[in-house]
């Protein structure tokens, strides 16, 4: 089986949003809506103070909150884990949005361009993102659908693997088929100490925060 | 602070969603109310009509919030798990059977379209108890708030169009006293958890303060009006009409705060802090 | 969408200094639209081919609807904020030759104004990044000559402006890093590497931290650089350099001496060199050499004496010495009582201890002492490591300095004290340590190891001003004054713009009676530069600019200061325009690449409007003011970047003719590779475009300096700064002389051993003797970058806007909770923080992670003319912070803190809808 999951090592993570823009502008998504963000959370009080950089978005769960809301079905999960919306279904109820624990749909509003009313010309290009309708990350599939028709593994060519991911300048995020035993985010969970978001939902995310070294 | 990102309250579903649990709750009460008079042999025609245009209503104004309405038949693709299907196929169930009742002055109808519409209220209760992100939402006391709630509603409003008669007055308060149980019992659930702070805020707020004001009022005047004898003359059905009214104006408030106010998304606790680098406190505070 | 429709081109990212990074840019139907790693680049590039988030602005910079894009002309002669300038479309020929008639103007008139001072200037943004985007303009400066480059837009104020001087001085060092791929320990004093290190220096430090490496970070306020690190030292803010004497106290006098270095100290410091009773150092009368005490000879002996072991402590006398005092005065000595270099600083040490700089700092003293017994625990002092197949020291230890930190008053103090916690343990420039990146005030550019050459006393060369009589220029030769008022600062090309760029603007107010009144410029260049909104008193800085006689902006949107412009010329911008430039090797910040070489930035899609490549402009520029010749004899030394000509090959163009963009970059490149390669290959410009680099491996042994030095036989000029402490003394006779006696705070800098005095008073004597009384203005203001916006004029930028709001602070006045809250503030109120010189508003952020005397706001705002920005209505430091002679440290630099007032206000007018 192939379980495609992202893995965020936090002690890599700067905060920097570069994933954010990357995503942004890769999968042109409208003004105010981030598949890929990364939250500044403190902890602690002065002086006794940790600052946490924390890449969210979809968490692609074993058991999707959304899917299990939508009236639509227009939110489904593929046998690879990935947890798509079908546009072509969706009614844009933002029930979804609300069954979600990781904050990480929004609902496209009426056209919106990054300098007001009018698209720039490369917004014009690309087009917009119809609206009215539950969007979220998808995990870049159709880069990972084309990657591997091509032969290409996700996770270790670039071709085949999320934007975010390529464009991460950490090393933070890293991608790929937890099941594959012998693969990069595989090895990852095996070798470090992590945890996953919400955990008490019960929701299976597939998206794991590295936080320290396994101890040896 | 505490290594949390506090919640955000939703803003996606606002008063139109609202008015989609007010007119459900309030209809699904008068549809019941409808189907007691139809039983007990009384006029039963308006109460269900009404029932029914509030219930329309409710889902007209989804329908106007929904990003793409001309693919609102869309909602019933998903029977297997999802409330909103649920509630859309309760609706579908429910309107002929009330429509036919009201055509044809059918108690039986009648009283078939008041058990969906209870089914529908359910629904109505499962969608936003299966709402995840947001704590306050999430509360099993939610459920019987809402049914209760819509019943109280609906039950109150039948009042002030059924026949003056005193039974349906008690069933107005005994809602009522139904939706005061299960309002104390969600409010002791908010409170207990640390998460739904902020909707608790919201409820303690002006506008829910004077809509729990409402409510209270109306149970006292629904208690007066069920008590006073006939010697007063329509001032016994006059008093329960107000609180009937009352009952409503409360509950719908209420609800509007629920949906555009307190629905706020948990907040994010992180289970560890990351190790950055060699012993230092990082590692210290991740211990801890 | 067919293949051929879709394109991926090769380019780079030089927005910030901390670059250039190699990038690809996503072409779809001749549209520009996402840009895209390089994995191609992956294997040479030590970011992997990946840039930062202000590279993915550059789709949104390319078609921002409000770029200028023709060229524009004033067409109201009064100048100011509220003018509106009238301007209206010219064609290029009307701006091109009403620029070039002004120009052979005034060179028919001469370079130079009355004063002797240019009457070209020129201004170019940060950190010579706007070079890699004027193509051949370059080469027209060197055509035209004398061109004042002292109008600065941050430079000196916003830069790590002492770093640049004393670590070129004292270990070539224009940046300085920690060699983060060995460091195990690292003190960080405010370096925010992982916001403004570039995408090389957050993936060395994020592998660091991996690796184990334990950063310390000593800052008022918790950066992401604080966020990602081992430990939090919250120090009050301009106190670092008690902090790092403090250190350096604990190595001297916590420590067992051979726990140090010695050998280090010995060979390749001046720490053994004997110091005479007048502060000078004993030299050998007869060759004027510094002494050394020989412990094998038992007597003084020439510092280079082969075989002798210098004693570093000890009671010395020498039998006969001169010393050299300023001026050329020598001073004979006989039976002399000495101290070395390394005693007369251990002494001078003596009272930093920990408990001092505590009280000073506000961080316990224990912690110092923790500190800096961790540094000397980790330093593997002994150790060595294999590197290109030499075996070289190990010194796992560095620390590095920020912004503020290491300008204006206090920063000489820091930058001393950090190379001196390097040298003591042995590690300054090898494997593990404290390293430079790049030189610009030593040539040549691109190889600091080949600017190594040996000068004076055992040291390399420096090239300060002269200070000497005779010598010294008694009247500025620009209107900053660099070469009469910063010797250290020298006078390369790079020296004036690095000279106290703030003083061109405060004296062409109001100058200092002694000199003549600088007449402001009758023409000036601009590109890549906010000085309206970039600088401080930016309300002042907008009133010098309506004073200067002919403004030239190459404009990119309206803004702030092209506002104030005659001419707006719209270049070509980063997708649009064509120029090869040197990447690789060591470059600022922490550039350290395993190769070097060339990119290319070749137009990814067509310039938009009438936009022209500035190579174009250039080219234009000079044939029309009659300095073809010049011009193209300047492509022909190497304007463009390389040579044209060298050993075995020659691109030279012919002089008389304007070539075009094309054949420009098409010799320059062909030159360019084939110098790289020795003459191996040779590529034009369409290869280039194709492959968009071609490097060669860098030996990683060039990294560090250490080894040229001790192949050259050469000492660090530390710990004693006896050519600074003379330096001084004739630079005050000089000016004293001519009855200057407003930069006697500054000579007190000339120390040769640094001595703390109260930094952070200095600030609070600015608020009294602007009038008002300290005790009103409670708190710090202070600044810091968020990467979307550090450098790169990202202002006007909407994605940037909206990715930078995830970071808490952006945009707001960052004030501790604490604080707030017994000022009765709430997250996200309105609140105005308010200097003797200025306020600002914004929304508050309330946060633990920063000190309850501080505030903090992040970037440089207030825009009122630059689309988008002005929208933003965030908060900016630069108007709270004054310009101000007595905030000028001997560098001529200043630090981004000022005495702040915070209050709630009123939300502003349009916000409260």
């Amino acid at each position: 089986m192939t379980r495609y999951v992202m893995v965020a090592d936090l002690r890599r993570c700067v905060g920097c949003q570069t994933c954010t823009a990357a995503c942004k502008e890769g999968n042109a998504t409208p003004p105010g809506v981030q598949w890929r963000r990364v939250l500044d959370i403190e902890r602690g009080t002065y002086p006794d103070v940790q600052r946490v950089f924390l890449p969210v978005g979809c968490q692609h769960c074993d058991d999707p909150p959304c899917m299990e809301v939508c009236p639509t079905t227009a939110t489904r999960q593929r046998a690879d884990g990935i947890v798509t919306i079908d546009e072509t279904l969706c009614i844009g109820c933002s029930y979804c949005i609300m069954a979600c624990p990781y904050d990480a749909r929004s609902l496209t509003g009426a056209a919106a361009y990054a300098f007001g009313n009018e698209p720039i010309v490369s917004e014009a290009q690309r087009g917009t993102r119809p609206a009215g309708l539950a969007t979220k990350c998808d995990f870049c599939a159709a880069r990972i659908d084309a990657g591997v028709a091509r032969g290409l593994v996700p996770g270790r060519d670039p071709a085949a693997s999320p934007l975010c991911v390529n464009a991460c300048i950490s090393g933070a995020l890293s991608f790929g088929d937890r099941d594959d035993a012998e693969g990069p985010v595989a090895r990852l969970l095996a070798e470090n100490r992590w945890f996953r978001l919400h955990e008490e939902e019960g929701t299976g995310p597939g998206f794991y925060y590295l936080w320290d070294r396994e101890a040896p | 602070m505490s290594g949390t990102r506090g919640g955000r309250r939703q803003r996606q579903w606002d008063l139109r969603a609202a008015g989609n649990f007010i007119g459900g709750g309030s209809g699904a009460g008068l549809l019941l109310a409808a189907a007691l008079e139809g039983i007990t042999g009384g006029t039963f025609r308006l109460t269900l009509a009404l029932g029914l245009l509030l219930i329309g209503a409710g889902l007209g104004l989804v329908w106007l919030e929904i990003g793409r309405p001309w693919r609102a038949l869309n909602v019933f693709f998903h029977p297997r798990t999802s409330w909103m299907t649920r509630e859309g196929i309760m609706a579908l169930l429910l309107f002929p059977l009330g429509l036919a009742a009201v055509a044809t002055g059918s108690a039986a109808l009648a009283a078939a379209a008041a058990l969906a519409g209870l089914a529908f209220l359910g629904c109505q209760a499962g969608i936003l108890h299966a709402a995840r992100a947001i704590p306050a939402w999430r509360k099993p006391e939610l459920v019987a708030l809402i049914v209760a709630g819509g019943l109280a509603e609906g039950t109150g409003l039948a009042l002030v169009v059924a026949e003056s008669a005193r039974w349906p007055v008690l069933l107005a308060l005994a809602a009522g006293a139904a939706r005061e149980v299960a309002w104390r019992r969600y409010r002791v659930a908010l409170g207990r958890d640390g998460r739904t702070a902020p909707a608790l805020a919201a409820f303690t707020a002006g506008p829910a303060r004077l809509a729990r004001l409402g409510q209270v009022a109306s149970l006292v005047l629904l208690a007066v009006g069920a008590a006073l004898p006939p010697a007063f003359g329509p001032m016994g059905p006059v008093l329960a009409g107000v609180g009937g009214v009352l009952a409503f104006l409360g509950g719908a408030a209420i609800k509007a705060v629920l949906v555009t106010r307190a629905g706020y998304t948990g907040k994010l606790t992180l289970p560890a802090v990351p190790v950055r680098g060699g012993g230092g406190p990082a590692r210290q505070a991740a211990a801890r | 969408m067919n293949a051929a429709a879709r394109r991926s081109v090769p380019s780079f990212c030089y927005n910030c200094v901390a670059g250039p990074d190699l990038m690809r840019v996503g072409v779809e139907d001749g549209i520009a639209v996402r840009i895209e790693p390089d994995e191609r680049a992956a294997a040479i590039h030590p970011g992997l081919g990946r840039v930062c988030v202000k590279a993915f602005g550059l789709i949104q910079k390319t078609y921002n609807p409000h770029r200028v894009l023709q060229p524009m002309k004033r067409t109201n002669p009064r100048k100011g904020r509220d003018e509106d300038p009238g301007f209206v479309a010219i064609s290029w020929d009307e701006a091109l030759d009403t620029i070039a008639q002004r120009l052979r103007d005034i060179r028919g008139r001469g370079l130079l104004d009355e004063a002797g001072l240019p009457r070209l200037a020129a201004t170019f943004g940060h950190g010579g990044t706007p070079q890699s985007y004027m193509g051949t303009f370059p080469a027209f400066l060197s055509a035209w000559g004398a061109i004042d480059y002292s109008f600065g837009s941050g430079q000196g104020v916003k830069c790590v402006h002492s770093e640049h001087l004393y670590g070129e001085f004292w270990h070539r060092a224009f940046t300085v890093t920690a060699d983060t791929v060995h460091t195990r320990y690292l003190i960080s004093c405010g370096n925010n590497a992982e916001v403004s290190g570039g995408v090389c220096a957050v993936r060395r430090h994020a592998d660091a931290r991996l690796r184990g490496i334990r950063r310390v970070q000593v800052e008022p306020h918790l950066s992401p650089t604080g966020a990602c690190s081992a430990e939090w030292v919250p120090i009050r803010p301009k106190t670092d350099a008690a902090f790092l004497l403090a250190l350096v106290h604990v190595l001297l006098h916590e420590a067992a001496r051979e726990r140090l270095d010695l050998g280090f100290l010995r060979e390749r410091t001046a720490s053994p060199y004997l110091v005479g009773p007048d502060g000078y150092y004993l030299r050998e009368t007869a060759s004027g050499k510094p002494l050394i005490f020989d412990s094998l000879a038992g007597r003084a002996v020439a510092h280079d004496t082969p075989g002798a072991l210098p004693t570093l402590e000890g009671a010395i006398t020498v039998g006969e010495a001169v010393t050299h005092g300023p001026d050329g005065e020598v001073t004979p000595w006989r039976d002399v009582a000495a101290r070395t270099a390394f005693a007369v600083m251990a002494d001078s040490l003596k009272p930093y201890t920990p408990e001092w700089a505590g009280a000073i700092c506000d961080i316990a003293p224990a912690t110092i002492r923790r500190i800096g017994q961790d540094y000397l625990d980790h330093a593997c002092i002994g150790e060595t490591i294999v590197v290109d197949g030499e075996t070289l020291p190990f010194r796992p230890v560095a620390v590095t300095l920020g912004k503020t930190v290491n300008n204006g008053w206090g920063a000489y103090e820091c930058c001393w004290a950090r190379t001196m916690l390097a040298v003591l343990v042995g590690a300054l420039e090898v494997p593990g340590g404290t390293l430079g990146t790049t030189v610009r005030l030593n040539k040549p550019h691109e190889n600091r190891l080949k600017s190594v050459v040996p000068g004076e006393d055992g040291f390399m060369a420096a090239h300060f001003n002269a200070t000497r009589s005779g010598e010294w220029a008694a009247r500025p030769t620009g209107r900053n004054a660099h070469r009469s008022l910063v010797p250290i600062v020298g006078n390369s090309p790079w020296a004036q713009a690095l000279g106290p760029t703030h003083l061109a603007w405060m004296f062409a107010t109001d100058a200092p009676k002694e000199w003549p009144e600088p007449p402001p410029p009758e023409m000036w260049f601009a590109f890549r530069t906010n000085p309206a909104i970039s600088f401080w008193d930016t309300q002042r800085i907008v009133g010098t600019m309506g004073r200067i006689g002919f403004i030239v902006a190459f404009a990119y949107t309206m803004d702030e200061t092209n506002h104030m412009a005659d001419i707006l010329l719209p270049d070509a911008t980063d997708l649009e325009s064509t120029q090869l430039i040197r990447v690789g090797g060591t470059k600022y910040i922490e550039q350290h690449w395993d190769h070097q070489g060339f990119a290319l930035r070749a137009p990814a899609v067509a310039p938009r409007g009438e936009a022209r490549d500035f190579t174009w402009i250039a080219t234009e520029l000079a044939r029309r003011a009659g300095l073809i010749e010049r011009y193209n004899a300047a492509l022909n030394r190497g304007a463009a970047g390389a040579p044209l000509a060298g050993e075995g090959f020659d691109f030279s163009l012919a002089t008389d003719v304007a070539h075009d963009t094309e054949t420009i970059w098409d010799a320059v490149c062909k030159a360019a590779s084939t110098a790289l390669s020795g003459g191996g290959e040779t590529h034009d410009l369409a290869w280039f475009r194709e492959h968009g680099h071609h490097v060669v491996p860098f030996r990683r042994e060039d990294w560090y300096l250490t080894p040229t030095m001790a192949r050259l036989g050469l000492r660090y000029e530390l710990p004693y700064q006896e050519r600074l402490l003379r330096t001084g003394q004739e630079l005050g006779r000089r000016l004293h002389e001519q009855g200057i006696h407003w930069w006697d705070e500054q000579l007190g800098e000339y120390m040769p051993i640094p001595v703390w005095h109260d930094v952070p008073a200095r600030w609070e004597r600015a608020v009294r003797a602007a009038g008002a009384d300290p005790a009103a203005y409670p708190l710090w203001g202070i600044t810091t970058k968020t990467m979307p916006y550090t450098t790169g004029n990202n202002a006007g930028i909407p994605l940037m806007a909206e990715v930078g709001r995830n970071l808490r602070g952006q945009g707001c006045v960052v004030v501790n909770a604490t604080t707030a809250a017994a000022l009765g503030i709430a997250e996200g109120d309105w609140v105005e923080v308010r200097s003797v010189t200025g306020t600002t508003r914004g929304r508050a952020a309330l946060v633990q992670g920063c000190r309850p005397d501080t505030v903090v706001i992040p970037g440089q705002f207030e825009h009122w003319k630059t689309p988008v920005a002005k929208d933003l209505a965030w908060p900016s430091l630069n108007p709270l912070v004054p310009l101000s002679l007595a905030l000028t440290d001997a560098t001529g630099s200043g630090a981004d803190v000022v005495r702040v007032a915070l209050a709630r206000c009123a939300p502003p007018a349009e916000t409260l809808a």
